[in-house]
């Protein structure tokens, strides 16, 4: 039996002044799905990264990308995407050093290649011992 | 939500203490930047970071200290960092800027 999922989506041009809005964002939901404070405050590092990185790339033909806020028991999945597919795969791992370190140590799973539609995707499960 | 970084100096003897409250992003990193090539380039001491009320930090803060640290040595000076909040202090520790920085 399948498990229903809740998705919040947040779509944001691509200009830094609306990252802290996806932290805002990230942290609603995640106390929602029963984080406690110190995993959401990860939890927004993670996604402004992204952010971060999705923005100093920049898109030439998209105005905005998305984030999916993919809300289930205990866990929380968040894709990002844009129509602009030239942004799948962007993090290099000899630039985004600091980056790629934090993502990796705050999220327990992150696609930052992703052969589906989306460009990246992050998940992160409340620990049976939190 | 504020898009404004506050500093709050203070010249001591041998140090120059600088407080800085609110969120250094990517929006705000510049100013933080701004700040602390302004302060190594016009004062001859070390320079301490209090990061008391600062709310949140990731790698395009992180990576703007390690350059103003850089610029800092080779000038033969230091900057050390104080009240770290745990979550900050966490992503010193991921990144291992934990060893490059002394942190009170």
């Amino acid at each position: 039996m399948s498990v229903v999922k809740d998705d919040v989506e947040l779509v944001l041009p691509f200009k830094a002044e609306y990252v802290s809005i996806a932290r805002l964002a990230s942290a609603g939901v995640a106390n929602r799905v029963g984080f406690d404070i110190e995993v959401i405050e990860d939890i927004k590092v993670a996604v402004s990264e992204v952010c971060n990185k999705l923005i100093s790339t920049g898109s030439q033909v998209a105005s905005s990308y998305k984030i999916t806020f993919r809300i289930g028991k205990g866990e929380l999945d968040i894709i990002f995407d844009c129509p602009d597919k030239s942004l799948k795969c962007i993090f290099d791992e000899k630039n985004d050093e600091l980056s790629l370190s934090i993502i990796n140590a705050l999220m327990d799973k992150v696609e930052f290649c992703s052969e589906k539609d989306f460009l990246l995707a992050m998940s992160k499960s409340i620990e049976e011992n939190d | 939500m504020a898009s404004e970084l506050i500093f709050r100096e203070k010249q001591n003897s041998d140090l120059i203490d600088v407080a800085i409250s609110g969120e250094v992003d990517i929006y705000t990193s510049q100013q933080l930047k701004d700040k602390l090539y302004s302060l190594i380039d016009q004062n001859d001491s070390d320079i301490r970071l209090d990061f008391k009320d600062l709310t949140y930090i990731d790698s395009t803060g992180l990576g703007i200290l390690v350059g103003a640290l850089k610029k800092a040595r080779e000038k033969d000076r230091n900057i050390k960092i104080s009240n770290l909040r745990g979550n900050i202090h966490k992503l010193f520790l991921i990144t291992g800027l934990d060893k490059l920085f002394l942190i009170e």
